[in-house]
C-alpha cells in the first residue's frame, strides 16, 4: 500500500490541537500554513518537521511516511549505481565497507517495499 | 473480507445534515475521521465534498450502507447509489454492508443499539473516537450529528473484520 507523503492531520486530531494551535506551536502566525503541509500542497523546512516531531511525540519518518518512502526508494537506486561503479574499482578495506553499506542500504528499501 | 487488511477504505455514511466519513488504513489505522456538512442542495454538495476526499485519500475500497432493505429516505438512497457510481467511475471497489451484516460483527448475539456500537468503537479507538461520543439521548432529543462519524467508522472497521 503507498503511503500517504504524510499524516500530519491524523496526528493533529488525536492531539485534539487546532490547525492555529499547532501552528502557534510551530511559530507560524496563522494555521493557513499547517492546512497547506497537511493538504500536501507544501512540504515543510527540515526545522519544521522536526517541530512537528516534537509536538506529535513521532519519529518525522512515521510522520512523513509517504515521503520517507519516496526518499527511501531514490536513495536505494542511486546506491544501486554506486554498487556498481564500486564493484569495478579496485577492492580494498574502504571498497568492502562501502559496498556494505550500499548493500544495506538496497536491501532495507527491497525488504520495505515488499512488507505486505 | 481478507483483501482489506492493506489497503486504504473510504466509508461514508451519509445523514440528514451532510455525511460521516472515516478513512482506515493497513491494521485498523484511523487515519481521518470527521463530520461534513453540507447545505443547499445536499446530494450535489455531497457528491462534490466526496470526490474531493477520493482524488485526496486515493482509496482502494468504498465502504457504504447497503439500503436496499432499510428505511433510510428516499434523498439517501439516491445518494449511496450516486456515491457508488462515483467511485466505480474511479475504479474504486465499492462495499455495502447492511445494518444487520454490522451488528452481526460488533456483537455476539448479533443484535445491538447505535449507541453501544457508538461506545464500543470510542474505546478501540480512545484517541480519535473518544472526545466525539455524545452523551446518550433521551427520547426526546434528536440524534447528535456526531454519530455520523461512529456509523461511518463501523462501516470501515466491519470490512476488515
Amino acid at each position: 500500500m503507498a503511503q500517504l507523503p504524510n499524516y500530519l492531520r491524523s496526528n493533529r486530531k488525536r492531539a485534539a490541537l487546532s490547525q492555529d494551535e499547532a501552528a502557534f506551536l510551530l511559530g507560524s502566525h496563522g494555521g493557513a500554513k499547517v492546512c497547506r503541509y497537511e493538504r500536501f500542497t507544501c512540504e515543510p523546512s527540515l526545522s519544521t518537521a522536526l517541530a512537528f516531531e516534537v509536538m506529535y511525540q513521532k519519529p518525522v519518518r512515521e510522520l512523513f511516511a509517504g515521503l520517507y518512502q519516496r526518499v527511501e526508494r531514490d536513495v536505494a537506486a542511486r546506491a544501486k549505481t554506486l554498487i556498481y561503479k564500486t564493484d569495478r574499482a579496485k577492492p580494498n578495506r574502504r571498497t568492502a565497507r562501502k559496498r556494505q553499506l550500499l548493500a544495506s542500504i538496497i536491501n532495507s528499501e527491497s525488504n520495505i517495499s515488499h512488507e505486505p | 473480507m481478507k483483501n482489506t487488511k492493506d489497503v486504504r477504505i473510504l466509508s461514508i455514511a451519509p445523514s440528514t445534515r451532510g455525511f460521516g466519513y472515516a478513512v482506515i488504513e493497513g491494521n485498523d489505522k484511523l487515519v481521518d475521521w470527521g463530520v461534513k456538512s453540507i447545505s443547499g442542495d445536499k446530494n450535489n454538495g455531497s457528491l462534490t465534498r466526496i470526490e474531493k476526499m477520493m482524488a485526496f485519500y486515493e482509496p482502494k475500497f468504498m465502504v457504504l450502507q447497503d439500503v436496499k432493505d432499510s428505511r433510510r429516505a428516499p434523498r439517501i438512497r439516491e445518494l449511496i447509489e450516486q456515491i457508488a457510481v462515483l467511485a466505480r467511475n474511479r475504479k474504486v471497489r465499492v462495499v455495502l454492508l447492511s445494518r444487520k451484516q454490522i451488528q452481526q460483527v460488533f456483537f455476539h448475539e448479533g443484535r445491538g443499539t447505535k449507541y453501544a456500537l457508538a461506545e464500543l468503537l470510542a474505546e478501540w479507538f480512545p484517541e480519535e473516537l473518544g472526545d466525539h461520543l455524545p452523551p446518550k439521548r433521551k427520547p426526546w432529543m434528536s440524534e447528535d450529528y456526531r454519530m455520523d462519524i461512529f456509523e461511518a467508522v463501523a462501516l470501515g472497521v466491519a470490512v476488515r473484520l
